[in-house]
């Protein structure tokens, strides 16, 4: 099964691919707490944290597992621009979305 | 800000910035340009616009850089574990934190990365004064706000006016 003439050494698994794969998987693993957090914690504000901080490490560990197999460097200046839009973004759209909550007068939860 | 001699380096720095990013985009495709020439001299004009040019010292932003990857690295793990946690253990806190920073692109910066380091999320910014969700009211908050903004300060050449 070839997908392409020249693909052979694609065949076999090399080191950068385990490589790969393991920052894939952490990434998969923060990707997880972020929404576990989500999920399981108890105002937007506290929400918040977790959305920004571990997607934003999710997403960096996947770019950087996806960049450990990229096949030129546009491709990794690629992944590493959608990155830094992602974490802009998310910074942004956290502080606005906690801005207007406050304002708006949602209490924070205390333990 | 304003003067006509320290206003053309950082607008030349803008754009092979917007250049570098369209290369990327069209992958060293020659025809590229044709719409890529365009629209990095349309997005320099948008960015001078938008945002007065302001120096940027290059050397504190290359030491920036590894000081945000470790604490966001940090971050991420600390929520990570308190997501995980059976227990959970937050303590929630909101404080006010006086920024000497200068109003602008300096503020703004500190504002966003606030967000992304261990615990802290930037809530209001009202009248140079930053409130400050915390997740775990037992750290030291203040002084890594201090050293994040100590570091904005010499990366926008400015100095913090102590109030």
């Amino acid at each position: 099964m070839y997908d392409a003439p020249g693909r052979t050494r694609r065949q076999t698994i090399n080191p950068s691919d385990y490589l790969s794969a393991a920052l894939l998987i952490a990434g998969a693993v923060f990707f997880l707490a972020g929404t576990l957090g989500l999920l399981r914690f108890p105002d937007v504000y506290t929400r918040l944290h977790a959305l920004t901080k571990a997607d934003n490490v999710g997403l960096g560990l996947m770019v950087a597992g996806l960049a450990v197999q990229a096949e030129s460097w546009s491709v990794v200046g690629k992944l590493l621009l959608i990155w830094w839009l992602v974490l802009i973004a998310g910074a942004s759209v956290a502080h606005l979305i906690a801005s207007g909550a406050l304002q708006r007068g949602i209490r924070m939860w205390k333990p | 800000m304003g003067n006509r001699k320290t206003s053309w380096p950082s607008i030349a720095v803008r754009a092979s910035l917007f250049t570098l990013i369209w290369s990327v985009l069209g992958g060293g495709a020659t025809a590229s340009w044709w719409v890529g020439i365009p629209a990095v001299l349309l997005a320099v004009i948008v960015s001078v616009a938008l945002i007065p040019p302001t120096p940027l010292i290059w050397s504190e932003i290359l030491r920036f850089v590894p000081f945000f990857f470790q604490r966001s690295l940090l971050g991420g793990t600390d929520v990570a574990w308190r997501a995980f946690h059976p227990r959970m253990p937050i303590a929630p806190d909101l404080i006010e934190y006086p920024l000497q920073l200068p109003p602008g692109l300096p503020q703004a910066f500190m504002v966003n990365t606030v967000s992304l380091l261990p615990g802290t999320l930037s809530a209001v910014l009202e009248h140079n004064v930053l409130k400050v969700h915390v997740l775990d009211r037992q750290k030291n908050v203040v002084a890594e706000l201090k050293a994040l903004e100590q570091i904005v300060a010499r990366m926008f050449d400015t100095s913090l006016n102590v109030s």
